[in-house]
């Protein structure tokens, strides 16, 4: 950890989305409380291409995106921060696309050669530390099989930067002060 | 039976998943299929392309995701198109309750990487009204490029596990549970696929001119 803290939110919320808004006023309010820094990327609001899929990032330039567009500013950031909350509306125990986009978009952090992780062959680690991965989703009503497969997700993206992770749904939740007090709780188990 | 085939790889006919949903598409059409195929990222650009793609998937008996493992689950542009289908769906009561199967692949060796992208597919199909057929999911993707034959074992087990999936789609099955083991096999052993793979990795940069090293930080604050 740094001297001053930083904290990166990713908001995937999609357009006509009334829960995840209210998540990450939560999320950002609790983070607030324990984290000097706390910068909140709306990514419906960025332009960000989907991965092409070209390993350019690990084979012509590399770290880098071929890509010169917003995700590049949002790839330093997360670099440079210690927490980094995944906030979205969980979509058929997934992401929304606008989280997604993002996400594509990281594996220029990692290293592309293999390595064992958990048992598994994942990608080595390109820096020498990353922030703590932590999901946030939304549902408008209980989902348990979305919900386990969220979870399952959010664990899997943790051991791509080979790190346990912290996630938690909130159902139906409208009021930012439940969103906060539900994120404080996220946060307790996470850091 | 109309089955539509939609690849999810934004590298479309150059991906392994076109090649692998050709194959499939292929053994439909043996077992009597009439098949389309479309590509996702480049239909979901633009309302057009989008609107196609919904009108595709209402069109059709059976629907076929191809795609490559994206950070462990589908990527962007298919998840994208599957909140469409949703809210058309959701919007429209729909005629037709098109069969769902998945076709996925990923760059590790272990196909149960797969799993969270397969359970997306089965959710969604579950939540829109479709019915889930099954999936075909495998590990080391990375060595698909060209042609199959040429795999270890001459990729007998992709051949043999698209058929026998093939023929249970065609006439209105799931995938069978001997196609989704076959298909799940490793293609070599892992060490040797981490090692071509690594190796893979250097030669690529190599023939790029690469000037940076591959440890290279651009955001060196970590």
């Amino acid at each position: 950890m740094r001297d001053k803290l930083k904290a990166l939110v990713l908001d995937g919320s999609r357009d006509g989305d009334d829960l995840t808004p209210i998540a990450v006023l939560g999320v950002t309010s609790a983070l607030s409380e324990r984290v000097e820094d706390v910068e909140w990327v709306k990514l419906r609001e960025r332009t960000i291409a989907p991965c092409a899929g070209c390993f350019g990032c690990w084979t012509r330039t590399p770290g880098e995106c071929v890509i010169g567009d917003g995700a590049r500013d949002v790839l330093r950031s997360y670099v440079g921060s210690d927490i980094v909350v995944y906030v979205t509306p969980v979509t058929f125990g997934g992401y929304s696309s606008q989280l997604k986009k993002m996400l594509d978009r990281f594996i220029p952090v990692l290293d592309p050669r293999f390595t064992i992780v958990g048992g598994e062959v994942h990608h080595r680690l390109r820096y020498r530390r990353y922030p703590k991965t932590i999901g946030l989703g939304t549902l408008p009503s209980p989902d348990p099989e979305a919900e386990r497969l969220f979870a399952g997700l959010v664990s899997r993206n943790g051991l791509n930067v080979h790190q346990t992770v912290e996630s938690s749904i909130l159902v139906g939740v409208t009021d930012p002060v439940s969103a906060r007090d539900s994120a404080r709780r996220l946060l307790d188990r996470a850091v | 039976m109309n089955a539509l085939i939609l690849i999810g790889s934004p590298k479309g006919r150059n991906s392994a998943s076109y090649v692998l949903g050709s194959m499939l598409a292929g053994y439909l059409q043996k077992h009597g299929a009439t098949v389309s195929e479309e590509m996702v990222h480049h239909g979901i650009r633009s309302k057009d392309g989008t609107d196609r793609l919904l009108d595709a998937v209402d069109a059709s008996d059976l629907v076929v995701f191809a795609f490559p493992l994206y950070v462990d689950s589908l990527p962007a542009p298919l998840t994208c198109l599957l909140e469409r289908i949703a809210e058309r769906r959701a919007l429209i009561v729909p005629t037709r309750a098109p069969r769902l199967a998945a076709l996925v692949q990923c760059g590790f060796p272990e196909s149960h990487q797969c799993d969270t992208a397969v359970g997306i597919c089965r959710v969604f199909a579950e939540r829109t009204g479709m019915r889930w057929a099954g999936a075909l999911a495998m590990g080391m993707g990375g060595s698909l490029g060209g042609d199959l034959k040429k795999l270890p074992g001459g990729g007998k087990n992709i051949f043999r596990a698209l058929d026998m999936a093939s023929e249970s789609l065609a006439v209105g099955g799931d995938i069978p549970p001997e196609a989704v083991g076959l298909f799940a096999k490793p293609l070599m052993p892992r060490w040797m696929y981490t090692a071509f793979g690594n190796l893979g990795w250097h030669m690529q940069m190599r023939k790029n001119k690469t000037r940076r090293p591959m440890t290279y930080r651009p955001y060196a604050q970590g």
